[in-house]
C-alpha cells in the first residue's frame, strides 16, 4: 500500500470526525493560518532568486560605455576615496575595466542586458531593472544578512520569515517558506532564519531528490505500514493520557502536528515530483541539459510550490565551496559565464511558465544579490566586492516591467539617482504583498522590531506599478 | 509568541483579567504610557496631545481637552479608546475591554495622577526604578510566597488546584533543576518516604547534583548569547569559549553568590585580579558574535563589540533595553542617549586578554607553542622538498599530453599570458592538477622513508598536545581610556558631544571616579559592577529572582524578564516580587536558596490542570491557581532520550563535543564539514549532555533548531515554545530517535519496562493492552519482537507525556 493510499483510508487511531475536530482546534492557534493582508495586495507569493556571492552589475544589467572607454585608466582620486575594497589593495592605484561582454536591447522596451543573460534578455518587457541599489557591507555574510534580514549581524528574522509571520500560508501541508540552495552558502542558515520570531517562521531547506525536507523519510527499515501503526499508537496513548490532562490546546496542537507531519510526508514528495510535468515544460527550464538541469529543476519546483500556496520560495545560486559568483575575484571571464549559464535559461523559463499559467500576476519574482563587483580590475582578470552601487530586478506580482529605475554614476561606482538600500527594497516587497513595513512589528527586548528597523523610507512601489 | 502565550492572549481577550483593580491610578497611568505615549509623548505629541501628565491631558490637543475628571462620557480620551465617536485609538489595535474599563473607572473617580508611572518623571516613579522595599507578608503561612499568591486568588474567587501527585512533583522538580527526568530509584524513594520532610529531601538532593549546574548554566548561556564560533562566512572557532561555559556551570553548582557571579563577569580583572577562575567570568564579553577574522572591518567590529557589551550588560543584569537609546533618547524608558554613551565609555578601554589559569603551565605552553610553530614550518618545508621532484615530473608528463595550444598557455609565465591563454587556463582548471596520491604512487622507497620520518616527527610533536591552561577574558588597555563621544543618531562616524563614564540617571546616576594615577586600568568596570551588583540597585535583585521564578513557573512575575522598563508592564504580583528581591539579598544572593524557597511553596506544588473557575476567570493563569505545563526544551529532549535509553554520559566539561550528523543534516553548513564539523573521535563523547556539544553560530543542529534551541546570536531571556509539524517529523524520523529506540529496545523485553523508563511509572491496564496489541501487530510487520519494541519506544518518545512537564 502506498503512503497516499494509506492516507486516504481512515486509520485506526483517528476517526474522521475526531481528526477534523483536532485539526480545527490546532487551526485556531496555528501561527501559519493564512491571514488577509491589511492593505490591497498585488502579489500573493514571492520567488526570490538570490544570486549570492556578488554578480557584477557592470557586466550584466548596468551598461557603462564610459567604463569601456576609460578601460585601463585609473579611477579619479575623488571617486576612489569613496570606496573600500576587500582584495584590491588600494582603489586609487587600480585600473578601470570595461565589460568584456556586449550589451544588447531586450524585448520591445529595449532594456540593455549583456550577453551573459541572453534568455532573461528576451523577457525584459516583464522585468523592471533597478540599477541603484547600495549597501554598506563588503564582506559576504554581513552583506547577505543585511540584504535578507535588514541587519548586518546574524540573528534577525529574514524577509521570508517576516512575510510568513505577516501572511501565514495557504497550504498547511507544505512549509510556508522554502529555501533551495546548492548546500553550502556564504552566510549559512541565519540568512533565512526566523531570528527572534518563533521557529515556525524559519525557512525550510529543500534538498533535491524525492525526500526534500529533512526527516521527511521514514527511518531506515520502517515502511509506511509500520509508520502508520506507530503514529496511530502515539495517538492512542496520547488520547488515553489526555484524559488526565484536559483543556490544553497546546497538547491538542501537538497531537495534530503528528497528523500534519504525516500529511506533509505525503504532500511534499508529490510537490517535488517533476515527472508530472510535460517534456515541453521541462525543456523550457533547461531540464535535461547538463548546465541548466540543476537550477532548472529548482526553478520548476519553485513554480510548483507557489502553485500549491507556498508563500515564499528562496532560490540561492552559488555556494561557499564550489561553483560561485565570487570566483570573479580572480577569474571574471571564466566564472561569470559559467555561473550565468546555469540559471539564465531556467529563470527565463520560470517567467514564461508563470506567465502562461496566469501565476506571474500574483507571484513576485525578485532577482539580486548582496552586492555587485568593482568596475575596477582586481589583478588581471578579476573584480572585487562592491556594495556602493549594484542592480537587482523584479517581475510579476504587479510589477509592470519593461522599465529601468535608478542609475549609478558613469563608471558604475556609486548608486546615483534613486539610491535604494535593502530596507527600501524590503519595504517595497512587503508593500506589494499588502503590508506596511512600519506596521509589521514584533515585540522583542522592549522594542517593536521591524524588518526595516527605522528605515525603508525609500519604498518605491508606485514606480513599479505604472 | 509561544503557543501557550498565543492561547493566553486569546484567553485574555475573551475574559476580564482579574489582575486589574477598579480605578487604579497607577495602572491607568501606566497603561497610558504603554499604549499612548509612543505618539502622544513629550517629544512626539501628535495632534498636540501629550499623555504625560494630568495637566497635559486637561490641556488636550488640537481637538480640545481630552479629560474631564469625573466624567468619562465627556472625556475625549475615553471616547477615543472606547471607539465612541469619530476618533478611535490606538490605531495599532484596540485596548482590551478591561483596559477601557480601567480608564473609564479612573476618569470617573477623578483621574488622579498616580506616582505609578510617568514618562517625564518615570525615573522616580516607575515601579522598577524604585528600590524594592520589603513588604509585609499578608498572612501567616508556612511559606510567605503562598501568602502573597493566595491573597490574590482569594480576592479573585479562584480556588487553587490541589497538590500534584508525587510522581508529577518529583518529575517536575527534576526537570526544573537538572533538565533530566528522575531515576526509578529516586521516584521509588520519594513515593515511599512518609516523613514530613520528604519533599525537602528531594529538593536538597537535586540541588546537590552536578547536573544542576548543567541545567541552570544553560539558562545563563542563553542570556550570555553563548557560542563556540564567531559567526560570519569563516565562522572561526572561539577556541576557549568553553572555559566560560564550564565556569558558568561550576558557579551554579557552587551556588556562587549572585552578586559575586555578576561582579566577576563584569570586572574580575579589576576586582579579583589574582583569581584566574573569576577572571574567566569576563569571558561573558568574549563568547558573542564578532568579526575578528573578516576583511578590513576592524573599525566596524570595534563599534559592534562595544554595542554588544552595553546592550547585553543592560539586558542581562539590569533587565533594561538600553540598546534603544543608542540612536536617540529611549522612547519609553527614561534613558537619555547620553546615558547610553556614558555606559559605553565604561567599556571603551576594554580589550581581549588571555587569562592564565595556572601561571607556569600556561607560560610553558606559550614557550612550547613558539618552538612547535618553528618546527612545523621546517616540517612543511621538508614535505614540499620531498614532493617537489615528483610534482615537476608529473607536471611535465601531463603538459606533454596536452594539445599544443593549451600546453603553451600553461607554460607561459602567469604574468605573461595573453587574454586567450588566460581563458584557456581558466577553462581547464584541472588539466595539470596533481594529487598527493599520484605522487605517492611513483615515490621512491628512500623518499617514502623520509616521509615516514616526517610523519613520526609530527606525531611526536603532537603527542600530549591539548588546549592551553588559559581562558579568554577582557581587561583594560591601560589607565588612560580612549575618549567616548555620542554617536549622532547611532552613526559612529558622526561624533557628538564627548561623554564621561557614568551610570544610568534613571537609576540614581553618578559618575565613575577617575582611577588613581598608579592604576593599571581605568577601574570603570569595577565601578559599574559594584553599582549593578548592589542591594541599592532597584533592578539587580528583582531581575534575577524574576528569572528564577520564570524557569519554575513558565513565566516571570514580571512577564518580560529582560525588559523591566515601561513597555515591560507591571508585574502580576509586585509585592511578592519585591519580597523575593529583598529575601534574595538577605540570603546572601544564594540562587539555590531561592530555588528551595520557591519549590517549598504550595504554589509550586500544585497540579497542572486548571479548575473550571480558574479557566473561566484567569485562563492565562496570571494568579497561579495551578502550575503551568511546559514542553521540554531542545536539550532536555535529547538528554532525556539518552538517559532513558541508558546511554547518557555524565562526563563534565572540556572541549566542545562534535557528534556525527548525517549528510542531510549537515546540508547548508558554511564550509566543508572536514573543518567545520570535525566529529569527535571517541563515540562515548557523542552521548554527552547537550550543553557540551559544539554550538556553531552559522549552523544549529537541526533537532535543536526545530525545538526552538537558542541561536547564540542575541541574548535569549526565554525560549519560544512552538508546536510544528517539522518538529514531529524530526522526533519521529531522525536517526537520533531511532538509535535511542533501538538502544532501549535491546535492554527490555516488556512494555512495562518501557513505561517505567520513559514515564517513570507502570502502564495502566488499558495502556498495557494497547501496547501488547501494537507489539503483536508490529512484530508481524517487522518480523521480530525487538524491532517491534523499538517501534514501541519510538512511539512513546513522541507522546505528550514524555515531551511535557506537568
Amino acid at each position: 500500500m502506498t503512503r497516499r493510499e494509506l492516507l486516504a483510508r481512515t486509520s485506526n487511531g483517528f476517526g474522521l470526525a475526531a481528526l477534523a475536530g483536532i485539526l480545527q482546534a490546532a487551526e485556531s492557534s496555528n501561527p501559519l493560518a493564512p491571514k488577509a493582508p491589511p492593505l490591497p495586495a498585488k502579489a500573493k507569493s514571492v520567488i526570490f532568486l538570490f544570486m549570492h556571492g556578488g554578480v557584477s552589475h557592470v557586466d550584466s544589467f548596468d551598461p557603462k560605455p564610459q567604463l569601456t572607454r576609460y578601460s585601463g585608466k585609473p579611477l579619479s582620486a575623488e571617486l576612489a576615496k569613496t570606496i573600500k575594497t576587500s582584495f584590491i589593495h588600494d582603489p586609487s592605484k587600480a585600473i578601470l575595466r570595461g565589460s568584456p561582454w556586449e550589451f544588447r536591447p531586450g524585448g520591445t522596451c529595449g532594456t540593455q542586458v549583456s550577453d551573459l543573460f541572453p534568455h532573461v534578455r528576451t523577457m525584459m518587457d516583464d522585468i523592471t531593472v533597478i540599477r541603484s541599489c547600495y549597501s554598506d557591507q563588503f564582506d559576504h555574510a554581513p552583506a547577505i544578512y543585511l540584504r535578507s534580514t535588514g541587519h548586518q549581524l546574524p540573528g534577525r528574522p529574514s524577509l521570508g520569515s517576516w512575510v510568513t509571520y505577516g501572511l501565514g500560508t495557504e497550504n498547511q501541508n507544505l512549509p510556508a517558506f522554502v529555501v533551495m540552495s546548492d548546500g553550502s552558502t556564504k552566510s549559512g542558515p541565519p540568512a533565512y532564519g526566523a531570528g527572534f520570531l518563533p521557529a515556525v517562521y524559519q525557512g525550510t531547506v529543500f534538498r533535491s531528490g524525492e525526500s526534500p525536507i529533512l526527516y521527511l523519510k521514514n527511518p531506515d527499515g520502517v515502511n509506511p505500514d509500520v509508520q502508520r501503526q506507530t503514529l496511530d499508537f502515539i495517538n492512542t496513548i496520547d488520547k488515553i493520557q489526555e484524559r488526565t490532562r484536559p483543556h490544553d490546546s497546546t497538547l491538542d496542537a501537538r497531537i495534530a502536528s503528528y497528523e500534519l507531519a504525516w500529511r506533509m510526508q505525503s504532500s511534499a514528495p508529490d510537490a517535488v515530483d517533476l515527472t508530472k510535468e510535460t517534456e515541453a515544460t521541462k525543456k523550457l527550464y533547461g531540464i535535461g541539459e547538463p548546465v541548466t538541469d540543476d537550477f532548472g529543476r529548482k526553478a520548476l519546483l519553485a513554480r510548483r510550490l507557489v502553485e500549491r500556496g507556498v508563500r515564499f520560495v528562496e532560490l540561492i545560486s552559488g555556494t561557499n565551496v564550489g561553483a560561485d559568483w565570487d570566483e570573479a575575484h580572480t577569474d571574471l571571464t571564466g566564472s561569470h559565464p559559467r555561473m550565468a549559464a546555469k540559471s539564465d535559461k531556467p529563470i527565463a523559463g520560470l517567467l514564461k511558465d508563470l506567465k502562461s499559467r496566469g501565476l506571474l500576476e500574483s507571484t513576485l519574482v525578485v532577482w539580486g544579490g548582496e552586492f555587485g563587483r568593482t568596475p575596477l580590475s582586481q589583478g588581471d582578470n578579476g573584480r572585487d566586492h562592491h556594495p556602493y552601487g549594484f542592480s537587482i530586478w523584479m517581475a510579476g506580482g504587479g510589477v509592470k516591467g519593461g522599465k529601468v529605475l535608478g542609475s549609478t554614476d558613469e563608471f558604475g561606482v556609486q548608486a546615483a539617482e534613486m539610491r535604494l538600500d535593502a530596507h527600501d527594497v524590503n519595504a517595497t516587497i512587503l508593500r506589494l504583498l499588502g503590508m506596511d513595513h512600519k506596521k509589521l512589528t514584533y515585540l522583542y527586548q522592549g522594542r517593536d522590531m521591524r524588518l526595516t528597523d527605522v528605515k525603508g523610507e525609500g519604498e518605491f512601489t508606485p514606480l513599479l506599478l505604472s | 509568541m509561544t503557543n501557550r502565550a498565543f492561547t493566553s492572549l486569546i484567553a485574555v481577550l475573551l475574559a476580564a483579567s482579574p489582575a486589574f483593580a477598579a480605578a487604579d491610578p497607577g495602572r491607568a497611568v501606566s497603561l497610558l504610557q504603554q499604549r499612548c505615549a509612543q505618539c502622544h509623548g513629550d517629544s512626539s505629541g501628535m495632534s498636540g496631545l501629550k499623555v504625560t501628565s494630568r495637566e497635559n491631558l486637561l490641556k488636550g490637543g488640537t481637538r480640545g481637552t481630552s479629560l474631564v475628571p469625573g466624567k468619562s462620557s465627556e472625556s475625549a480620551l475615553y471616547k477615543a479608546v472606547a471607539h465612541i465617536g469619530d476618533v478611535a485609538m490606538p490605531p495599532g489595535g484596540s485596548l482590551k475591554p478591561e483596559e477601557v474599563q480601567l480608564l473609564k473607572d479612573w476618569i470617573d473617580a477623578g483621574a488622579a495622577w498616580s506616582s505609578g508611572a510617568a514618562t517625564t518623571s518615570a525615573a522616580n516613579t516607575w515601579w522598577a526604578f524604585r528600590k524594592p522595599v520589603r513588604p509585609a507578608v499578608p498572612s501567616a503561612t508556612a511559606n510567605p510566597i503562598d501568602a502573597f499568591i493566595d491573597q490574590k486568588l482569594r480576592a479573585a474567587g479562584i480556588p487553587a488546584a490541589p497538590e500534584a501527585d508525587r510522581l508529577t512533583l518529583i518529575r517536575r522538580a527534576s526537570y526544573d533543576l537538572l533538565g533530566l527526568p528522575p531515576s526509578k530509584e529516586q521516584i521509588e524513594q520519594f513515593l515511599a518516604d512518609k516523613s514530613p520532610n520528604a519533599w525537602e529531601h528531594v529538593i536538597d538532593s537535586l540541588l546537590a547534583s552536578p547536573r544542576y549546574g548543567e541545567k541552570w548554566g544553560r539558562h545563563w548561556l542563553d542570556l550570555a548569547r553563548y557560542g563556540d564560533t564567531a559567526g560570519f562566512e569563516q565562522d572561526p572557532y572561539l577556541l576557549l569559549a568553553w572555559r566560560y561555559r564550564d565556569y558558568v556551570i561550576k558557579s551554579f553548582n557552587d551556588d556562587k553568590p549572585y552578586d559575586r557571579f555578576t561582579k566577576e563577569q563584569i570586572a574580575a580583572d579589576e576586582l579579583y585580579p589574582t583569581d584566574p577562575e573569576a577572571r574567566t567570568g569576563t569571558g561573558f564579553y568574549r563568547v558573542g558574535t564578532n568579526r575578528d577574522m573578516l576583511f578590513k572591518v576592524e573599525d566596524v567590529n570595534l563599534v559592534e563589540k562595544r554595542i554588544d557589551m552595553v546592550d547585553t550588560t543592560g539586558a542581562v543584569f539590569l533587565g533594561l533595553t538600553v540598546g534603544c537609546a543608542r540612536c536617540h533618547d529611549h522612547k519609553f524608558d527614561p534613558i537619555p542617549q547620553k546615558d547610553y554613551y556614558r555606559m559605553q565609555a565604561i567599556f571603551q578601554p576594554a580589550v581581549s586578554e588571555k587569562v592564565f589559569l595556572d601561571y607556569n603551565p600556561a607560560r610553558n605552553y606559550d614557550i612550547a607553542e613558539n618552538t612547535r610553530t618553528f618546527k612545523l614550518w621546517q616540517i612543511a618545508d621538508d614535505i614540499a622538498r620531498v614532493n617537489k621532484k615528483y610534482q615537476d615530473e608529473l607536471r611535465e608528463k601531463k603538459l606533454a599530453a596536452l594539445p599544443a595550444e593549451l600546453q603553451a598557455a600553461f607554460r607561459a609565465p602567469e604574468d605573461k599570458r595573453t587574454p586567450a591563454q588566460l581563458q584557456l587556463v581558466s577553462e581547464n582548471p584541472n588539466a595539470i592538477k596533481i594529487s598527493q596520491g599520484e605522487i605517492d604512487a611513483i615515490m621512491s622507497q628512500a623518499d617514502k622513508e623520509r616521509m615516514d620520518a616526517i610523519a613520526r616527527r609530527l606525531l611526536q610533536t603532537f603527542t600530549g598536545y591539548g588546549p592551553p591552561p588559559m581562558s579568554a577574558g577582557i581587561t583594560d588597555v591601560g589607565r588612560d581610556a580612549p575618549k567616548t563621544f555620542i554617536a549622532i543618531r547611532g552613526n559612529p562616524e558622526a561624533y557628538g558631544e564627548e561623554v564621561q563614564p557614568g551610570f544610568l540617571s534613571s537609576l540614581g546616576g553618578g559618575d565613575v571616579p577617575e582611577a588613581p594615577l598608579h592604576a593599571g586600568s581605568t577601574l570603570r568596570r569595577k565601578a559599574l559592577a559594584e553599582w549593578i551588583a548592589s542591594p541599592d540597585n532597584p533592578l539587580f535583585a528583582r531581575v534575577m529572582v524574576n528569572r528564577i521564578w520564570q524557569f519554575h513557573f513558565g513565566s516571570g512575575l514580571a512577564r518580560s524578564s529582560s525588559d523591566f522598563g515601561i513597555r515591560g508592564g507591571l508585574p502580576t504580583h509586585p509585592e511578592l516580587l519585591d519580597w523575593l528581591a529583598t529575601e534574595f539579598a538577605a540570603k546572601n544572593w544564594s540562587v539555590k536558596s531561592m530555588h528551595k524557597l520557591i519549590m517549598m511553596s504550595a504554589a509550586y506544588r500544585r497540579d497542572a490542570n486548571p479548575g473550571d473557575i480558574a479557566l473561566a476567570k484567569d485562563p492565562a493563569n496570571e494568579l497561579l491557581s495551578h502550575m503551568n505545563r511546559r514542553r521540554l526544551e531542545a536539550e532536555e529532549i535529547r538528554d532525556a532520550s539518552l538517559l532513558v535509553s541508558g546511554e547518557l554520559s555524565l562526563k563534565m566539561g572540556g572541549v566542545p563535543v562534535v557528534p556525527p550528523l548525517s549528510k542531510e543534516e549537515m546540508f547548508g553548513m558554511i564550509g566543508n564539514p572536514a573543518s567545520a564539523w570535525m566529529v569527535t573521535a571517541d563515540p562515548a563523547e557523542h552521548k554527552r549532555r547537550s550543553i557540551y556539544l559544539l554550538s556553531r553560530r552559522t549552523f544549529q543542529q537541526p533537532m535543536a533548531q526545530a525545538f526552538d534551541g537558542p541561536d547564540g546570536v542575541l541574548t535569549c531571556p526565554r525560549r519560544n515554545e512552538s508546536t510544528t509539524a517539522p518538529q514531529s517529523l524530526a522526533l519521529l524520523n531522525s536517526g537520533f530517535t531511532m538509535d535511542r529506540a533501538k538502544a532501549l529496545a535491546a535492554k527490555i523485553s516488556d512494555p512495562v519496562a518501557a513505561w517505567e523508563r520513559i514515564y517513570g511509572r507502570a502502564p495502566s491496564a488499558e495502556e498495557k493492552a494497547a501496547a501488547e496489541r501494537f507489539l503483536t501487530k508490529q512484530q508481524s510487520l517487522l518480523g521480530s519482537r525487538e524491532a517491534a519494541m523499538a517501534e514501541l519506544v519510538r512511539g512513546l518518545m513522541n507522546t505528550n507525556e514524555f515531551l511535557y512537564v506537568d
